[in-house]
């Protein structure tokens, strides 16, 4: 299998990460990193979807919500390890993933944007009005005066080894959108973007794929939400507003959707700038305005985003890598 | 003519249907009392949703920062108030700002994206969206304010309900608005080259059709019921920038329910979401999640659309 530069650089950045990023943060920035690290895979399912399929979802922070409400509602209710609600979360997301995709497979472009957003709206309905599982009874799981722990992995109960944990996950979730490019998924994806027609005249079949891409894209959200979940031990419906999911967007097509870069530039600018500004004595608001200005930017005249300047710089791509 | 009748029978039979279901056994005034606060708030929706299938049909943007330009609208008409100014003269300003910026966009930004996909350009419009949020929250920080109009202060009494004038207003603005341009799109000559120019742009544009004075009056248009739909939910309901900003979202499903084309369908589609959301106040279940029905219904309409469609391969969305 070949590796290339751009790829190679990636697992470098992720060995440094991973031995680096839990001694050098302290205290709170443990939990950012952490959170940023979760946001990175949510962004690297929108942003592969949009990339390569060129299908918009505004629903991906909705989705990490769902991922996180499952595993909190699994933690509370059995004595399951954390990897084992991890990833009943993340299947179950990506499950319901496909499940949205259904009938939006039949639609193009703006139309499948707007049933996400839809989607959006109304997990934040939901979120709003049940709140996440503490360990309370009942199906929604929300007691008033206590709240149950949520159980962290073993390999990673300290913030710093969680923020390890979290790192390799990502990781993992970033090869394995990688291996689906490299495979017969991501073959039929770019037959299909090039020409839906073409696809179906060549025996791709179109719905199958289509569909295994969002079910891939919500895979990664629900394991954003569930990691998300561990970290904190509590979730809060505020997180989960449909306003984010739009703003997740924006910020990927600003990182560059078609990049893992991309999706890290996009969870550092989502997560971590708002609070440098804020320490640096910005209002973070004005990082708002510097977004919107940024996306317009990325639309009209910078479509491959900021990593894709960034390669661009070093010639990281290779000449076959474009979609 | 027909088709509206249609519609108007299948929305009119599906809030019936709720109706009934949702108030067996409720005494009938307190049935009505919901409908007609339905009533006010569906047509917040209606409003924005009619803006935003204007501006689409006449040049494809289906513009994502509605909302933002209704709360620039409403906060700087707030602020003019504050500082004195004479009330009407600061409603006027405040709402002159809505065409302003949405033409500003349309003209500048939106004009070097017009070959792009729709949904591309709708992605476009989050990015103006975000910039017109973030420098509204950075001027104004996040305090309780109150807009008010003298229309608030007068009542009239609707099926046991105390109705504001301000309600009244809405629903009237948000009906006459439908119908003049409605009539306007069949019979004037501005009417017959925006159809145009919604059926095909580049064959519009062959024919001599003044492709750019025509988008300029669809986003002035648009910018003024963006603007005046920013006033009246920051005077009704809140005045906050942000939740104006999203505000958009019920109203882009409340266009989706007249397919973003039809204003018609807009119209009794927004109105008959704020009934059922307000309705759905009488079932215990789906009490807390009230909100989502206009989400649920636009999914719906969608579906519906889509029905017996096979995959399209080439075309336009």
């Amino acid at each position: 299998m070949r590796i290339s530069r751009s790829g190679l650089a990636g697992l470098t950045l992720a060995v440094i990460a991973v031995l680096v990023l839990p001694m050098a943060a302290g205290g709170q920035w443990l939990k950012i990193f952490t959170s940023t690290t979760a946001f990175a895979l949510a962004a690297m399912g929108a942003g592969f979807m949009y990339a390569r399929l060129g299908m918009v979802s505004l629903a991906q922070v909705g989705l990490m919500g769902l991922g996180g409400w499952i595993t909190l509602r699994l933690n509370h209710a059995y004595g399951f390890p954390f990897e084992v609600n991890l990833l009943i979360g993340a299947v179950i997301t990506s499950v319901l993933g496909m499940v949205l995709a259904l009938p939006a497979l039949r639609m193009r472009g703006l139309y499948l944007a707007l049933i996400t957003l839809m989607v959006a709206g109304g997990l934040e309905v939901i979120f709003t009005a049940h709140q996440f599982p503490n360990g309370g009874a009942g199906f929604w799981g929300v007691g008033t005066s206590f709240s149950a722990t949520m159980r962290r992995p073993a390999l990673g109960q300290s913030d710093e080894s969680f923020l390890r944990y979290a790192l390799v996950i990502a990781v993992l979730g970033f090869l394995l959108i990688d291996a689906h490019l490299r495979s017969r998924p991501g073959r039929a994806w770019a037959l299909i973007r090039r020409s839906e027609a073409a696809a179906l005249a060549s025996g791709v079949n179109v719905t199958l794929y289509k569909t295994w891409a969002f079910g891939l894209s919500g895979l990664l959200a629900g394991l954003g939400g569930g990691i998300l979940a561990a970290s904190l031990g509590l979730l809060d419906a505020a997180t989960f507003r449909a306003s984010e999911s739009v703003l997740l967007f924006a910020l990927v097509v600003v990182g560059g959707a078609r990049f893992w870069l991309g999706a890290v530039i996009t969870a550092v600018l989502y997560r971590v700038a708002p609070g440098l500004l804020n320490n640096w004595g910005v209002d973070a608001d004005l990082a708002l305005v510097f977004f919107g200005a940024a996306l317009l930017h990325a639309v009209i005249t910078a479509p491959e985003g900021i990593a894709g300047q960034i390669f661009g710089l070093f010639k990281m791509e290779a000449a076959n890598d474009r979609a | 003519m027909r088709e509206i009748l249609k519609s108007l029978l299948l929305w009119v039979a599906l809030v019936g249907v709720l109706a009934l279901a949702l108030g067996h056994g409720k005494p009938p005034n307190v049935l009505g009392l919901f409908i007609v606060s339905g009533l006010a708030v569906g047509s917040l929706y209606a409003l924005g949703g009619i803006g935003l299938v204007v501006l689409y049909r006449a040049t494809g943007v289906l513009n994502l920062a509605a909302g933002a330009i209704g709360a620039v609208a409403v906060m700087v008409a707030w602020q003019l108030v504050q500082w004195g100014i004479f009330a009407p003269l600061a409603w006027v300003m405040g709402l002159a700002l809505g065409p302003m910026l949405a033409t500003a966009y349309g003209r500048t930004l939106a004009s070097r994206m017009a070959w792009r996909e729709p949904v591309v350009k709708a992605v476009a419009s989050l990015g103006f969206a975000f910039v017109l949020l973030g420098l509204v929250s950075f001027l104004w920080s996040d305090d309780p304010r109150k807009f008010e109009l003298p229309t608030d202060k007068a009542a009239v009494m609707l099926l046991g309900l105390r109705v504001t004038v301000t309600r009244l207003v809405v629903v009237g603005a948000t009906i006459a608005l439908v119908i003049g341009i409605s009539a306007a799109l069949d019979s004037t000559r501005i009417g017959l080259q925006m159809r145009a120019l919604a059926n095909n742009r580049r064959l519009s544009s062959l024919i001599g059709i003044p492709i750019t004075r025509v988008e300029t009056l669809a986003w002035a248009l648009s910018g003024l019921i963006f603007g005046f739909t920013g006033l009246m939910f920051g005077d009704l309901v809140r005045l906050d920038p942000s939740v104006i900003t999203f505000l958009v979202i019920p109203c882009v499903a409340a266009a989706i329910a007249g397919r973003l084309q039809s204003l018609p369908d807009v119209l009794m589609g927004g109105l008959a979401m704020g009934v059922i959301e307000s309705l759905l106040t009488l079932s215990d279940t789906f009490k807390d999640v009230r909100p989502i029905a206009p989400y649920v219904i636009a999914a719906l309409v969608l579906l519906l659309m889509n029905r017996g469609r096979h995959l399209t391969f080439s075309g336009e969305d």
